[in-house]
């Protein structure tokens, strides 16, 4: 289908939500949010809050190193205490009820998952056979749903490619249960970030509403985005599938520039990372502005040109919302989108792909889970309009 | 807790900040600052801080909590917002012993006054329930000097909330009042409330008349036939009301009555009601009907001692069968075989020669909801029939919705099936029986796909070895290589119960050797690997010894090697079974040497996974082996 089509389906649901969202959140002060999504001109200007922005980059960075200094000797031990894997199993069958965890509990998690994160590359090798899944937002029991035709993890391998959190009812336990597979069987998950993995965007679409909600306060909110920050940026898949949030960006010609960004920061307005995490592939020929207002729009020849640079099959991506859950555009870029009936009104159907040890490929598309008090046998169409 | 973040990064982490947090779970708060939080201009802190009420109270003691903090509550209960009023409704019925016990209960009263009063419906029901649980403590005086007066009051006041309210709580005193006089003068108001206005009154009064006339029933000496004067008053007001949404719950009214009676064997009534009971069937309004239609063989049933009566039904039975509405077809095809069960006792020619018509068009209904309801309990008719009658009746219907094209239908046949078993033995169904699970094998919905798959073994235990094997065992297997996971899932669970049923050898044949001659170009898929594995480790508690050793082990062995991690830990975990299942006597060379020197290799794995199962498995292999 055409990928085209849907970019204009995505970026309305974004700038209505935002609309009624942002009237609805006074106290959590979008403004300057918006300009990341909807106004048509990329961000150039120097506002006072990038500089706060880059303030925050030096302070993370500072805390990473710190981190590194106290975390690095414990590495070695954390796969293997056998308390800490209990204590995560507990976690993992907790969640896996849809039930969050306590705010100390959650604190202990991001301090591990952030000794399993900083080690992790901004190009994260990956092994086949892996499942490589897109967007969740929180849908929780559609992510269920997804193991279900998946295959459990650890015995099957998981490749996320982010946007965890917000739109859905249940962002929290969402990536709460991620995170916690994550530390738990760190060779068998991957996780990378989405845009939506950021202190700016949570805060408009529903992630920082949720945590007040849920916990009392937003503590918890800032321990996930200040994890966030660690998670890596983009994974490679045999050396032949290039995975990632967005899309590519026009100051990456090669992955291994990729690897020398420093990706241990808040997503910025602008630049490689943001590109990386923002950008869409188009029709159109050559580097075009994203009606997103950040990253950019890449032709064919600009896929093709980078797959033939860095000897790669296909790009792998998320980031859109399709009708069918998958969809190519220029024969070797692939959106993947996981979250069904998206924002449990769009009708979409869900999809992941399976990787096989040959690099042999196949989609499995799903519909939104049975929710309960529903018959379990069904072939009603959903109820977009709940 | 510190809220002040120590690294505050962003502007964003001002919002964070800003926002004032909350005690912690089990922190015991002082109690003044609680006091302040009822009081705080945030309406989520009032409803945190109302959600530890009891705490104060019992902080307190029952002195001050009913000197001081019922006053308090009193007034938050007439100045707050909704939120807090439900937290507030709900605590104060479990209050009585903050309060001192059930001697001084009754100051718990006023506050849930005027919380049932409030508009917000959530309120109210909370409210109410709260005065009802607290009205099972209170003492006959009190009932009769502080809880019906609050009844009277509310029952009579303008506003329609209370009155809905004062519905409620009749039946906390209904059966407590046995004073006849005074008895009376509750049913008097409560006919009052009946009569009243305001639809919504008068449809709380109308749902809540049963359970006062269930509660007459079990106190079955109590009433008088003044008092019957007034229930049937009521009843002839609802089953007369211009409003459907309040006539329809006259059945429920009708039920209670017939059961009071039949209770009493007084059946000098039941013409009367029968004659009710006809005309709810038949009211012009749809959802009368339905109601009517929902409920028939409860209100069936009620007339069972008198067979002439009885059959009066059968007429209006059939009508409902055809009715206009989908939902009144729906709903009566699922009474169908219980109202042929009640009638068959009496006049079975009935039911073949107008029930059976009757089903033969539901069978066909244009509506798949009216067809996948009667294809739920249509099976069910079998018990009523003797063998021939069942070839010649039943079969053909359940023939014909087989091969219905909604997959619900089909399903629901074959999930009940048993009870057609039983009398006619299925044998007789599997020629179309089999296309039709055909069919949903390869429904594109997975859950239909699994749903026939968990109806197999049951299948499997009504159809011969040889059946199965000539037209089911293949489908079987191939469940295995589906895409969904959950299917591959539920197909190694349908080959460890087929098993139990049809024996090792069956497996080593039918199954084993056959997974064990899989093509070598499907092995080379992660997927058909990991699932064999999970297929074979799967039967491996249900086949015999030699059957493990001979043809389970190997297969695993050559697993334990494999380059995906995935695998080689599974292989760990299945190591664990076999020992599990081996006699560990007999087969101690084996594991000595086979089983454990494997899993060893394993926990030297370079997969930190791989390390960690295996260690799991060995650490079990050498506790079954001590």
């Amino acid at each position: 289908m055409d990928v085209d089509s849907d970019i204009p389906m995505h970026d309305a649901i974004e700038s209505q939500q935002q609309q009624s969202s942002s009237s609805y959140n006074k106290e959590s002060n979008p403004p300057e949010n918006n300009k990341h999504v909807s106004s048509s001109s990329p961000i150039t200007n120097s506002s006072p809050s990038s500089d706060i922005i880059s303030n925050s980059i030096k302070d993370t960075v500072n805390t990473s190193t710190t981190h590194d200094n106290t975390q690095s000797n414990n590495n070695n031990t954390t796969s293997s205490s056998s308390s800490n894997i209990n204590q995560l199993e507990e976690w993992i069958e907790h969640l896996s009820k849809c039930q969050i965890l306590s705010e100390d509990d959650v604190s202990r998690l991001c301090k591990m998952a952030v000794d399993v994160l900083q080690y992790e590359q901004n190009v994260q090798p990956v092994n086949v056979p892996v499942t490589i899944c897109g967007d969740v937002h929180g849908q929780f029991h559609d992510l269920m749903e997804l193991f279900q035709i998946g295959g459990p993890c650890p015995d099957t391998n998981y490749l996320f490619m982010g946007d965890y959190v917000d739109r859905g009812y249940y962002s929290v336990e969402t990536v709460s249960f991620l995170v916690c597979m994550k530390v738990r069987y760190p060779n068998r998950i991957t996780i990378l970030r989405g845009n939506h993995e950021s202190r700016q965007i949570t805060q408009v679409y529903g992630f920082y509403d949720e945590c007040l909600r849920k916990y009392g306060s937003a503590n918890v909110w800032k321990m996930f985005t200040d994890l966030f920050d660690y998670f890596p940026i983009t994974a490679l898949v045999d050396n032949k599938i290039f995975c990632l949030h967005g899309g590519l960006s026009p100051m990456i010609e090669t992955i291994d520039q990729v690897r020398e960004l420093n990706r241990v920061q808040e997503v910025p307005h602008e630049g490689p990372m943001c590109d990386l995490l923002w950008s869409d592939p188009d029709d159109r020929g050559g580097w075009g502005i994203s009606p997103r207002g950040a990253g950019f729009t890449f032709g064919q020849d600009i896929s093709e040109q980078f797959n033939h640079t860095n000897d790669l099959n296909l790009i792998a991506r998320a980031h859109q919302l399709v009708i069918e859950g998958y969809a190519w555009s220029h024969q070797s870029v692939v959106t993947i989108f996981s979250a069904p009936n998206y924002c449990y009104r769009c009708g979409n159907q869900a999809a992941i792909m399976e990787v096989d040890e040959n690099l042999n490929r196949q989609f499995l598309q799903y519909d939104p889970a049975v929710r309960p008090g529903e018959p379990t046998v069904s072939r009603k169409t959903p109820d977009y309009f709940l | 807790m510190s809220i002040a973040m120590s690294n505050p990064s962003t502007a964003t982490t001002n919002t964070a900040t800003a926002t004032p947090t909350l005690p912690k779970e089990d922190d015991l708060y002082p109690l003044a600052l609680l006091m302040d939080e009822l009081k705080h201009d945030d309406i989520a802190n009032r409803v945190e801080a109302m959600k530890k009420v009891d705490t104060i109270a019992i902080a307190l003691g029952p002195e001050r909590t009913r000197d001081e903090l019922i006053p308090f509550l009193t007034e938050v209960a007439q100045d707050d917002e909704d939120e807090v009023f439900a937290v507030l409704a709900e605590k104060l019925g479990s209050f009585v012993p903050y309060v001192g016990g059930p001697k001084y209960a009754t100051v718990l009263l006023p506050p849930l006054e005027i919380l049932s009063a409030t508009e917000e419906t959530i309120v109210r029901d909370k409210a109410v329930d709260s005065l009802n649980s607290i009205a099972q403590e209170l003492s006959e005086e009190q009932i009769f000097h502080d809880f019906v007066p609050l009844i009277e009051h509310l029952a009579t006041t303008e506003w329609f909330s209370s009155k809905v309210s004062a519905c409620g709580l009749f039946k906390s005193v209904i059966v407590r009042v046995k004073d006849d006089k005074f008895r009376k003068v509750l049913l008097q108001l409560f006919y009052n409330l009946v009569l009243d206005d305001t639809p919504m009154v008068r449809r709380a009064a109308a749902k809540n008349l049963p359970t006062l006339i269930d509660l007459l029933t079990q106190n079955i000496r109590l009433s008088t036939e003044d008092d019957w004067e007034f229930i049937s008053n009521m009843f002839q007001k609802i089953v007369t009301d211009n409003q459907d949404s309040v006539k329809f719950l006259a059945v429920d009214v009708l039920i209670s009555i017939l059961k009071f009676f039949n209770t009493k064997k007084d059946y000098t009534h039941l013409p009367d009601l029968l004659h009710s009971a006809i005309q709810l069937i038949t009211d012009e309004a749809w959802r009368v009907r339905y109601m009517a239609a929902d409920r028939f063989i409860q209100l069936a049933t009620e007339f069972v001692e008198q067979p002439q009566l009885l059959q009066q039904f059968s007429q209006p039975f059939l009508s409902l069968c055809e009715d206009n509405e989908s939902d009144v077809r729906k709903a009566i095809a699922k009474q169908v075989p219980g109202y042929s069960k009640l009638i068959s006792k009496s006049d079975k020619t009935i039911v073949l020669e107008k029930i059976f018509p009757a089903i033969q068009t539901l069978s066909m209904d244009e509506n798949e909801t009216v067809r996948t309801s009667l294809a739920s309990e249509i099976t069910n008719m079998a018990e009523l029939l003797s063998k021939q009658e069942c070839i010649d009746h039943l079969i053909p219907i359940l023939l014909n919705m087989l091969k219905d094209e909604c997959p619900d239908v089909t399903l629901n046949i074959i999930s009940n099936l048993e009870v057609v078993n039983n009398v006619v033995g299925i044998d007789i169904l599997s020629e179309n029986l089999l296309p039709a699970i055909t069919d949903l094998a390869i429904d594109v919905n997975w859950r239909v796909r699994m749903a026939i798959i968990k109806n197999i073994p049951l299948l499997a235990k009504q159809l011969s070895v040889q059946f199965f094997q000539e037209r089911l065992s293949n489908l079987c297997l191939s469940w295995l290589w589906d895409s969904v996971y959950s299917i591959r899932d539920a197909a190694v669970e349908n080959l460890t119960k087929l098993t139990e049923i049809f024996g090792s050898d069956w497996a080593r044949d039918e199954i084993i050797s056959r997974l064990l001659k899989s093509k070598s170009q499907l092995l080379e898929n992660f997927v058909y690997r990991i699932t064999l594995l999970h297929a074979l480790t799967g039967l491996v508690p249900v086949v015999d010894y030699e059957v493990v050793i001979d043809k389970i082990l190997p297969f695993v062995n050559h697993l334990s090697q494999d380059p995906v991690p995935n695998i080689r830990f599974n292989v760990a975990k299945s190591y664990a079974m076999i020992v599990e299942r081996l006699d560990k006597d007999k087969y101690k060379d084996l594991i000595d040497n086979t089983i454990i020197p494997k899993l060893q290799e394993l926990t030297e794995d370079q997969d930190p996974d791989v390390k960690f199962f295996a260690d799991k498995s060995l650490k079990k292999v050498k506790k079954l082996m001590e």
